[in-house]
């Protein structure tokens, strides 16, 4: 318990040699943890290992197989289904579980709701909602339904809610996942705010850069052992990355080949407009990876879903491979062999009750067909393929893929995509919500494809990211280009300065028409 | 086709000129169960057809007939003909009894001659005219036939309706009829007045018991089911059929001396017809019309099959 | 036998779903011991027989409301459509009688007509669900009232009976048999391996139940949504004039009371032999043996008098509850197996 970076406070939560088997497979190995009041405690590894578990045991949602838990002093045994809400152990989950229907006053009390003899007191719940929104310094309004709030907001809501059941603890896993870079520096002051106030905060991320400089203490965890628990100040990202993958990461980004100047221009875009965008106009050539970075709402998604005609475009032109195409649906844009990969793996990438051939061969069906009929050798032979080209793993292919951890998810997503055999391909956040490991293995096949000759566009929010792969880079802003950026000029400082709307127009001239 | 719409059309328009008059008509709702099967097909044929008769005859006269799908329905059906139509007289054919006790009662509160056919109501006092069938008497006519065909030791089967009052009442009679004849009745089951279940109920009658002398069906929608089950089975010379109504099919049949289905037993859908005469009868005669009218069931046989026999009726 | 049936429509490489289907089999064979230890005569070859050519007419329109359900929509008005399209081929039927006289083209222009109907009613559903964007609950629901009205009024309330010539030359297709076996078996055996076939070994069968699973992966992954919805009501519309066609030939009439309640022991079949109401997983096997379960219930219960005859729906519901818990329960173990 003392072990800590020399701290007086002692811990609000603690757990000691934690061990935890579902059935006969172990995942957690006697792990110690603890977290003081006012404390970050970033919790890191790869997929796989344990960290969920390990906060799903912190929270009473799973009860440990062997070891104890200490909260506020005392030996508990945490009540289940969060339950342990009450005592003040909040849990913020990825998918953050809010009814898309109520209202922001409505989540926040759901489930304890203010009531008189049998009567909801709105009001009174308005008023508490709105109390608790300010003291936050969210700006959002008590009746607005949660379908209209953007992820962020609905990330404060829990955070509100959480606050509104005084917790004492809360417990987020990956909140940044699905946040621009601005809406984290929000979030990060959010989280610096409560800590001020005295919560412990315990947090999963994949971010390095987010961990070192939100977190006071890192646990990294593999394979369900506790690697070290170390105060950030004597931690690098690259010391972190390391301990997480137990080998070196040094070239998390392959190196960059530069497409030939003269080659093919794949696809071209011309003042296109869809919903949500406007003007878009932009060269992609064969061999080329082109990032689209922008703050999330910028309108990234809606370029790449008119460009394959799954939203309608209102005016503008593609051209692919010197075709001038309007696609009305998905089926002819892959048919025009252009591919797009959503960044929804859940909502809209895959079947997750399926299992994996189902999935992998859903895009292409046609090709698995023989006189009409499904040909289930055929079928198995790509996923054979793909697993040995992507790296797939999983115990036996008939697991419904929402198992699978989200690294294996994107890369059989991936798979998918590329079973089209496409020559261009949209990529949208393609490593969003896995694990440094993983995201190694997905930039070495990106690098590699653009390398075949494949065109790519690599829409992201992890800067980082969108700079360590792209030849050249467009930042929306507000559903227009801000800026393209290309060589020397893709920095992180650059970005954030078209996407933030500081700087207009760029290099090519098109821009500033 | 085009004639029906054009009478759609006609009565639309005769319902739209006869509301402009509406003050100086004796109003009468008429509220019965739609057509959902044989037996209320004829009924709301008759009823229809009596409306026309009724109404040509009688100029003063303005006839609204309702059908419904239900009990709640039709009490719905009725609180309209009060308030909106405001009729001076009710002739219903309840749903089910209890339910229409109220929104009867309401009609009859409001001024209202109530005449109630078929299925009485529990509280008779709300009632001017009753006009039934006799169930009762159904089922013993039908049970006396069997005796006259049948005797010690010979084979039944029973073909049930729905389970209801009506049913019940057939049933007992019937059982009570046969009492001491020694005719076994095999085994009784709902066919619920249908003829696709009455095939297969038959259906399964004749693979369980390989002596079979008669077959009480108590409708003639379920014995037609029956004669194909025992027409499949070939077992037509074996026994007898008796289903009940006077469906025009089945009448036909025996005019033309069917072995199969030798006799029906009446339960008339045109009591409606009777119920809206007896009705108009207490505004148009002078004195007033009270009391109950059962209709006989009388046994239709080769001799007066004839004068039960409607063959424009759908039933 | 009753037992073969299930088993005959398997294509050779079915033997997963074989393991799948396992609770409801159990259930119809628990059901067949009860039955036989009830009355030995269930197992005669005549009632076999019976119960089979009974249960084709649900089974028929179960194999359609299988892919409908599958797709994650819902048909509810398969009963008024089987009613409408039996009325109307008697119509048709009796009025080329009077017009040329009874023969076999007669009763095939009436086959026509009802396969027109059938196919044009299912596409009305579908165009409606997934053009107009109603929901098919509503919709189907809309013409399950149209289409009962419409064969009321068309047989003023009662009876539409065919025409007694055209009767006797329609009437084998219900009552006479190939190899032992009536031919309602020999339609509801051909549709079930068909529909078992398209279910599971073509694209259309994989993309129902992607589409039921979730439409937006469906979208995202070049599926034409709209298309494929519309198809598995078209193919539900097909099925119901399927089994009109070996319906009507049964009796030769058709009123308002014709096919009431099919769609609700359609919809019955389809969820006893595991398929997820909500969509996203389909069984063909599963449905023919759930409507071979409806059957086999009525069939029992007639040929006993040991449960009240006004309990016979309460025995219904236990057996249709069980055998569902049966099925999901087996679920559930293999679930457990997975983890």
């Amino acid at each position: 318990m003392s072990e800590g970076a020399g701290a007086a406070v002692p811990p609000i939560l603690s757990a000691h040699r934690i061990s935890k088997s579902f059935g006969e497979i172990p995942v957690l190995f006697s792990i110690d943890f603890d977290i003081r009041p006012g404390e970050v405690h970033a919790i890191i590894g790869e997929n796989g290992a344990g960290k969920s578990t390990l906060i799903k045991i912190l929270s009473g949602l799973e009860q440990p197989t062997s070891g104890t838990i200490t909260y506020q002093g005392q030996q508990v045994t945490l009540p289940p289904n969060g339950e342990a809400a009450a005592l003040g152990i909040v849990v913020i989950h990825q998918e953050l579980l809010l009814a898309e229907h109520l209202t922001v006053a409505d989540s926040i009390f759901l489930g304890r709701e203010m009531q008189s003899g049998g009567f909801l007191k709105l009001r009174k719940m308005r008023a508490a909602a709105r109390t608790i929104l300010d003291t936050l310094h969210v700006n959002l309004d008590p009746d607005a339904r949660i379908n209209t709030l953007s992820v962020a907001d609905k990330q404060m809501v829990e955070i509100a809610k959480a606050i509104s059941q005084d917790a004492r603890v809360i417990i987020m896993d990956e909140p940044t996942a699905v946040l621009s870079v601005a809406e984290t520096r929000t979030f990060f002051e959010q989280i610096r705010r409560l800590t001020a106030q005295g919560v412990a905060i315990v947090f999963i991320s994949h971010k390095l850069d987010e961990i070192m400089e939100l977190a006071d203490r890192v646990t990294v965890l593999r394979d369900g052992q506790l690697i070290a628990t170390v105060g950030t100040e004597n931690l690098t990202p690259d010391s972190i990355a390391q301990m997480m993958v137990g080998r070196e990461l040094s070239n998390l980004y392959p190196p960059k080949h530069e497409p030939d100047v003269d080659s093919e221009v794949m696809l071209s875009v011309r003042d296109l407009s869809a919903p949500g965008i406007s003007g878009i106009s932009f060269d992609l050539k064969r061999g080329e990876i082109l990032g689209f970075a922008g703050l999330i709402g910028s309108g990234r998604t809606a370029v790449a879903e008119a460009i394959v005609g799954l939203t309608k475009k209102t005016s503008g032109s593609v051209t692919l491979k010197g075709q001038t195409s309007d696609f009305t649906d998905v089926s002819k844009s892959v048919a025009a062999g252009l591919a797009y990969m959503t960044k929804d793996r859940k909502g809209r990438g895959l079947l997750l009750n399926a299992g994996l051939t189902p999935n992998l061969t859903l895009l292409t069906l046609n090709k698995h067909l023989k006189n009409g009929f499904l040909d289930g050798s055929s079928e198995t032979k790509a996923l054979e393929r793909a697993v040995r080209r992507f790296d797939i793993r999983a115990r036996d292919p008939s697991v419904p893929v929402g198992k699978l951890s989200g690294g294996n998810q994107q890369k059989l997503m991936l798979g998918k995509t590329m079973e089209s055999e496409p020559d261009i391909v949209i990529m949208d956040e393609p490593t969003r919500g896995i694990d440094v490991g993983t995201k190694q293995q997905i930039y070495h096949i990106i690098a590699a494809l653009a390398a075949e000759g494949k065109a790519i566009i690599v829409i992201s929010s992890e800067m980082q990211e969108v700079i360590g792969l792209s030849h050249r880079v467009v930042v929306m802003r507000q559903g227009r280009m801000a800026g393209m950026l290309e060589g020397a000029e893709i920095t992180e400082a650059e970005i954030m300065r078209y996407a933030a709307g500081i700087k207009q127009g760029g290099e090519d001239d098109r821009l500033s028409a | 086709m085009s004639i029906k719409a054009l009478t759609l059309a006609l009565a639309a328009t005769t319902a739209l000129a006869s509301t402009a008059i509406a003050q100086e008509k004796i109003k009468i709702g008429v509220s019965i169960p739609a057509a959902t099967h044989g037996w209320a097909g004829g009924l709301n044929w008759h009823a229809q057809e009596a409306e026309k008769r009724i109404e040509a005859a009688n100029p003063n006269i303005d006839i609204t007939l309702v059908t419904a799908d239900s009990p709640a329905d039709q009490a719905g059906d009725i609180e309209d003909l009060v308030s909106v139509q405001q009729i001076n007289a009710l002739v219903v054919l309840p749903f089910e009894s209890d339910p229409l006790v109220e929104p009867v009662r309401m009609a009859k509160e409001s001024g209202a001659f109530i005449t109630v056919v078929d299925r009485g109501l529990p509280d008779t006092s709300i009632q001017d005219v009753y006009v039934a069938g006799n169930n009762t008497e159904l089922g013993s006519v039908s049970a006396e036939y069997f005796k006259t065909r049948l005797g010690e030791g010979d084979n039944i089967v029973i073909l049930r309706g729905i389970p209801t009052v009506i049913d019940t009442e057939r049933f007992d009679a019937f059982m009570k009829g046969i009492e001491g004849s020694g005719i076994n009745v095999l085994d009784n089951q709902f066919a619920n007045w249908n003829r696709d279940d009455g095939f297969e109920v038959m259906q399964d009658f004749l693979s369980r018991f390989p002596d079979i002398d008669g077959v009480w069906a108590q409708d003639d929608d379920i014995a037609m089911g029956v004669v194909e089950a025992v027409r499949q089975a070939g077992r037509e010379g074996d026994m007898f059929i008796v289903g009940g109504a006077g469906m025009k099919d089945v009448i036909k049949g025996i005019m033309d001396g069917d072995e199969l289905i030798p006799v029906d037993v009446l339960y008339p859908p045109a009591m409606i017809a009777t119920a809206m005469d007896v009705t108009v009868a207490n505004f148009t005669s002078n004195g007033p019309v009270q009391g109950e009218y059962i209709l006989g069931a009388p046994l239709v046989t080769k001799d007066n099959a004839e004068q039960f026999y409607f063959p424009d009726s759908p039933f | 036998m009753t037992v073969s049936v299930p088993e005959a429509h398997k294509a050779p490489k079915g033997f997963r779903i074989d393991l799948k289907t396992a609770g409801p089999l159990l259930a119809l064979v628990l059901l067949i011991i009860l039955g036989y230890s009830l009355n030995p005569a269930f197992l005669n070859e005549g009632n076999v027989t019976n119960l089979l050519t009974r249960s084709a007419f649900i089974g028929i329109i179960a194999v359609g409301a299988t892919f409908v359900i599958t797709a994650g929509g819902i048909d509810l008005s398969v009963g008024s459509m089987a009613a409408f399209i039996a009325g109307m081929m008697i119509l048709i039927m009796n009025a080329a009688v009077d017009s040329w006289g009874a023969s076999l083209a007669t009763v095939l222009l009436g086959i026509g007509c009802s396969l027109i109907l059938g196919i044009g009613a299912g596409f009305i559903n579908g165009f409606l669900t997934t053009k107009a964007k109603i929901e098919a609950f509503i919709v189907t629901l809309g013409t399950m009232g149209i289409y009962r009205s419409l064969i009321t009024y068309f047989a003023d309330g009662g009876t539409l009976s065919l025409n007694n010539g055209a009767r006797e030359i329609y009437r084998p297709v219900y009552y006479d048999s190939f190899l032992r076996i009536p031919y309602p078996v020999w339609v509801f055996i051909i549709v079930a391996v068909i529909g078992w076939i398209l279910m599971n070994r073509t694209a259309f069968g994989r993309y129902c139940m992607a589409i039921g699973s979730n439409e937006q992966v469906a979208r995202y992954s070049a599926i034409k949504v709209d298309r494929i919805r519309t198809w598995t009501y078209v193919l539900q519309g097909l099925c119901v004039s399927l089994a009109t066609i070996i319906y009507v030939p049964r009796l030769g009439s058709a009123s308002s009371a014709t096919g009431v309640l099919w769609e609700l022991e359609a919809i019955a079949a389809v969820i006893i032999g595991g398929t997820v109401l909500k969509g996203g997983f389909g069984r063909i096997g599963g449905t023919v043996i759930g409507a071979l379960i409806l059957t086999a219930i009525g069939n029992i219960l007639n040929l006993t008098d040991i449960i009240s005859n006004y309990l016979n729906g309460a025995v219904q519901g236990i057996i249709i509850v069980a055998a569902v818990y049966l099925q999901r329960g087996s679920l559930t173990s293999k679930r457990k197996k997975a983890e």
